[in-house]
């Protein structure tokens, strides 16, 4: 690890001023991923700002939904009253991540900006074009059981490991942030993460210097039914192979909207709009679900090892949908 | 000896307990020492050549170094002095990928790390032999392992009426203990102390002085408690050499710990098999010949093949058999003893192809095994010191409620769950080995108290708690009276905790010390005694103050003439997923004939972390090889993944009464190691059983299971 200058920043702007001149200073939130990246020299920051003392940790009804602090831990977002009951579809995704010491480190900022969990990524040794552009990707004719099937490109198959980013794509969360300048931007969750085309060492098209301040999420009508399916290799603390996050709005018998989104099978959060659109006006039956989602990983690309993950997405798809529109009723 | 004073046999807490959950316990690195540099190894990058420069200049120029140390500097030592796997700086070669090539030494540890970092390597390339797949067929006889044959196993299966012939693979799998492998090392004049985690005290000081060409009584080894080993603490590696050539070089005492990363191409890990089992039988399900052929791969210059073939010698009654190895050499570290070496991954091969052979003669696997319960070892025709598969079996299937499996697959189905039941036995060798003691009485007014000395180790596994009760026992103490000193080189040579042979030569060497104490107060007192006295009622009647005793046991003379084993029967129900493939072991049972349970509340614990990692082999464990360039892409415990709390339901270990007199005096067996045999495939078994499929490539991930 290379030595590096540690400031605590009092509040939002004099932390922004500070990284936003230097393009090797970095925020220090959770240090649940930074820290582990400076260990390995995948992050070499010279000066690392702390913002864990800033005030931006609240979760607060607004008009238009919720807005959740982005400095906030994840556990407090997931546990909050007003998450559990109108985002349940959040809670179980947060709470489906890492572990309970993680989660009580980690902030919701920080959970969107964590950085792929792909092992060439993470050896220094290993060519890796996200890391060190140029050098190759090592995954491409790797082992890249745990990569893309979606959205991937010759330099990058690396998949988008947060779990909470999955159902936030679902809910058509908006990012807020303070830029340098002062001003405040809004990204709206689908143009937040990147695919990863020639420049895949920009996962988001956040700028930097540029800070998280909230998430929010606008009102809607999927509390009754929503259902985060992960799965992966053990039980728990373990990321995902497929992850779906799968959200219904009935009417009568008939689905009036449909969300969902997929983790693990692509750089970012990979919302399933094929297969939206199929449910919608449909009623919620195994065979309407199966068609959705045929549809959707019918433009499947895996890769040498992670072949599986076309039918195991097709599946949880089902599986997701399945739960979801029975959620209301355990 | 009065019943209420006995302590073996009852669930005594751990004696050092507190100590370890207040922080008290000092581990390796933990030792006070004066004004310590700290060590950080790096590690070549490529898997075979040769190094053709080290530009160490900035990492020498670095804030708070003190010296780089790679082969152009390192002092000649034997190599073959019994440190493992090699990486000890003597020359330019480079034999696998994450091989040692250099020492940093500063005055901290971040400063040490971050000058590591600085190193240039250039090396000259070489092809290297990484690609298990595409050479594992050129395998040749291993040094020690001949075919062993008995009958004709290949005319029997061909001529069988019934049978099965099919290949379990299983992958490499690391150790991991908590503890990483850590040392400090410390010179006074040509005496040598190494605070260093050591599963064998005595050999770990033999093989440090032998590499540093030094006396063994002037390495002394400090071991006191150990955060695990699994057999890699056992034999010891190159990093204990660095360390004491880093003291030596700098001066000063040195404290190196290996990172978790660097853990995966340190210190050795269980290497990755082609098991090949072929069982014939008749039709009516006596076994006629079973055949277990394994190929695996060992390090470029030295090898190692764990025995996988062992299970299969002996568990079952067949007229034919062949046993054989074959080994590759490849550019890898070295691989080594794992928990079970050779049973545990053996037995998931045997006593999956045991499953599979009793689905063909639809029996019920319980019965097609005790079917072909051999009433003599047959690989040498022994009788058994003690053997009790068929109580671990029938006790087994009543408590676990067997007869609610079916035998058809896919049968019981709950929500979206598939449920499968499946069993599997395990087998383990029981031996004692040579080991010496001391006991040191002393008495204060009516106050007598004991000292027991060995240079025993305790992996976390309960060594201190049973030496105490055994003293206890044998002396007539409260056990609050007794102190347990182990784990250091100063104290009389004893056994290692490997093998499961820890606890047997231990506790009979104490018992023996302590009898031998109470036979010479009895002879001080020159009185004849009606009924014999205990130690301390001697001590306060003839009025001694303090008198020592030593004892050099060795195993029964008598003892070579039996075959003595520990054996189990493992019992899984598993919960699958039908849409993710995702598997739970909902409930998991061990069953265990293993001598004397001197603690059951320690020996629980051993056999359910036993059945932990088994389940860990079957489920979730792996660690990958990337053939393109030698390297583990499985190089954090984020990536090798050992089984969460959420993967398994309820565990429960039954022991079943067993004092194996004939084996060792106390009667006692060893169970640290069959905790983990035939765990693997009772989960497999219950997959199988479950969902129809039969995964005979472990670990059981959900992608095999679509
Ligand atoms: C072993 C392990 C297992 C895990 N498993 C999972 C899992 O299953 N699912 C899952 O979703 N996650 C998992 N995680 C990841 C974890 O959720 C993230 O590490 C965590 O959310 C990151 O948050 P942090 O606050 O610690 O970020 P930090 O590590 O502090 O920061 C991460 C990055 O974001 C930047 N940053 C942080 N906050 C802001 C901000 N407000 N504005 C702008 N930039 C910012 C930092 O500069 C840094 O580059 C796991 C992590 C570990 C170590
Ligand atoms: S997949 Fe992306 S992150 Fe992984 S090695 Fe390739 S470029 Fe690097």
């Amino acid at each position: 690890m290379k030595p590096f200058k540690y400031i605590n920043a009092k509040d939002a702007p004099a932390a922004v001023k500070l990284v936003s001149e230097n393009p090797n200073a970095r925020f220090l939130a959770g240090g649940t991923n930074l820290l582990d990246l400076m260990k390995e020299n995948v992050e070499q920051p010279d000066e690392v700002i702390d913002i864990t003392r800033i005030a931006l940790t609240q979760i607060k009804a607004t008009s238009a939904g919720v807005s959740i602090g982005g400095l906030g831990k994840n556990t407090d977002a997931a546990n909050h009253p007003m998450i559990r009951q109108n985002y349940p579809l959040l809670t179980q995704a947060i709470l489906a991540g890492a572990s309970g010491q993680i989660r009580n480190m980690a902030t919701n900022g920080g959970n969107l900006l964590q950085r792929t969990r792909c092992p060439y990524f993470y050896d220094v040794n290993m060519p890796c074009n996200k890391r060190e552009p140029g050098s190759g990707c090592g995954a491409l004719e790797g082992i890249n059981r745990m990569h893309a099937i979606f959205g991937w490109s010759e330099t990058c198959v690396a998949v988008f490991p947060s779990d909470m980013a999955i159902a936030l794509a679902a809910l058509d969360a908006v990012v807020k942030i303070q830029s340098p300048g002062g001003q405040e931007k809004s990204i709206p969750f689908a143009d937040f993460h990147r695919l990863p085309g020639d420049t895949p060492e920009k996962d988001t098209n956040l700028g930097h210097g540029e800070l998280i301040t909230a998430i929010e999420i606008p009102k809607n009508n999927f509390a009754e039914h929503s259902y985060y399916l992960k799965v992966r290799d053990r039980a728990s603390y373990a990321f995902a192979l497929v992850s779906v996050a799968a959200a219904l709005e009935m009417n009568g018998n008939v689905i009036k909207q449909a969300r969902l989104a997929m983790g693990g099978v692509a750089h970012k959060p990979w919302r399933a709009l094929k297969a939206e659109q199929m449910l919608v006006g449909k009623e919620p039956t195994e065979a309407n679900f199966k068609l959705a989602a045929d549809a959707e990983m019918a433009e499947a690309k895996p890769l040498e090892h992670n072949k599986f993950k076309v039918e195991l997405g097709n599946r949880s798809i089902v599986l997701a949908l399945q739960m979801a529109f029975n959620s209301d009723k355990s | 000896m009065q019943d209420k004073n006995t302590t073996i046999g009852k669930p005594v807490n751990r004696i050092d307990g507190i100590l370890k959950v207040t922080g008290k316990a000092d581990y390796s690195t933990d030792h006070p020492v004066q004004n310590p540099a700290y060590a950080v190894i790096f590690k070549s990058t490529i898997a075979s050549g040769k190094i053709k420069r080290i530009d160490s200049i900035a990492a020498e120029k670095s804030a708070g170094v003190l010296a780089v140390i790679t082969h152009n500097n390192a002092p000649k030592l034997n190599p073959k002095g019994g440190i493992r796997g090699g990486a000890l700086l003597q020359n330019a070669d480079v034999l696998f990928y994450g091989q040692h090539i250099g020492v940093v030494v500063a005055e901290t540890f971040e400063q040490a790390r971050h000058a590591a970092d600085l190193i240039k390597v250039e090396y000259e390339q070489s092809d290297a032999r990484i690609d298990f797949e595409k050479i594992y067929k050129d395998g040749v006889k291993p040094k020690d392992k001949e075919d062993e044959k008995r009958g004709d196993a290949k005319a029997a299966l061909e001529n069988a009426e019934v049978k099965i012939e099919e290949t379990y693979a299983t992958p490499i799998y690391h150790h991991h203990p908590l503890e990483p492998h850590a040392t400090i090392a410390e010179w006074q004049g040509d005496k040598l102390t190494l605070y260093n985690s050591s599963q064998i005290v005595n050999g770990a000081q033999n093989a440090a002085a032998l590499t540093l060409n030094l006396k063994p009584e002037n390495v002394h080894i400090v071991s006191p408690y150990i955060g695990g080993g699994f057999g890699s603490k056992g034999g010891q590696w190159g990093n204990l050499i660095l360390a004491a050539i880093a003291a030596k070089m700098v001066n000063r005492p040195v404290k190196l710990a290996l990172t978790r990363q660097q853990m995966f191409n340190s210190v050795g890990f269980r290497q990755r098999n082609y098991q090949k089992v072929s069982l014939a039988a008749t039709k009516d399900g006596k076994l006629t010949a079973l055949a277990h052929e394994t190929s695996t791969h060992a390090a470029i210059q030295d090898e190692f093949v764990e025995p996988c073939g062992d299970c299969s010698k002996i568990m079952y009654d067949t007229p034919n058999s062949l046993i054989s190895y074959r080994v590759t050499p490849m550019n890898l570290i070295l691989p080594t003893y794992t928990r079970g070496p050779g049973k545990s991954t053996g037995s998931f091969a045997l006593e999956s192809a045991m499953d599979e052979l009793a689905y063909k003669l639809k029996m019920d696997p319980i019965a097609f095994r005790l079917k072909n319960e051999p009433e003599k070892d047959p690989s040498n025709g022994k009788p058994w010191s003690s053997r009790k598969v068929v109580e671990c079996l029938n006790v087994g299937a009543k408590a676990f409620g067997w007869e609610k499996r079916k035998m058809e697959p896919r049968q019981l189905i709950q929500d979206n769950y598939l449920i499968g039941y499946g069993v599997a036995c395990g087998t383990y060798p029981a031996h004692q080995r040579d080991s010496s003691a001391i006991v040191k009485l002393k008495r204060e007014g009516n106050n007598v108290t004991a000292t027991i000395e060995l240079a025993a180790a305790d992996l976390g596994t309960g060594t201190y708690t049973i030496l105490a009760q055994t003293a206890a026992d044998a002396l007539d103490l409260p056990i609050n009276k007794i102190t347990v000193k182990i784990g250091d080189s100063d104290l009389p040579p004893a056994a290692g905790s490997v093998g499961s042979v820890g606890a047997t030569s231990y506790a009979n060497v104490v018992n023996d010390v302590c009898n031998k104490v109470t036979d010479e107060l009895i002879a001080r007192s020159g009185k004849q005694y009606f009924v014999r006295p205990t130690a301390s009622q001697l001590m306060i009647s003839e009025k001694i103050a303090d008198i020592q005793a030593r004892a050099d046991s060795k195993p029964l003379e008598t003892a070579e003439q039996y075959s003595s084993h520990s054996f189990n029967a493992n019992f899984a129900e598993v919960w699958v997923n039908q849409s993710t493939g995702m598997v739970r072991v909902e409930r998991f049972l061990a069953v265990t004939g293993a001598g004397k349970i001197l603690n059951p509340k320690t020996a629980r614990s051993q056999i359910i972390g036993g059945n932990v990692w088994g389940i860990g082999m079957a489920l979730t464990e792996e660690s990958i090889v990337d053939p393109r360039y030698g390297h583990f892409v499985t190089r954090s415990l984020a990536e090798y993944h050992v089984p969460s709390n959420l993967d398994i339901g309820e565990l429960d270990a039954i022991f079943i009464k067993e004092e194996d007199t004939l084996s060792n005096k106390l009667g006692i067996k060893g169970i640290g190691e069959v905790g983990i045999v035939g765990v693997a495939a009772a989960v497999a078994n219950a997959v199988f059983n479950a969902t129809g499929k039969r995964i005979r490539e472990l670990p059981i991930l959900p992608d095999k299971l679509l």
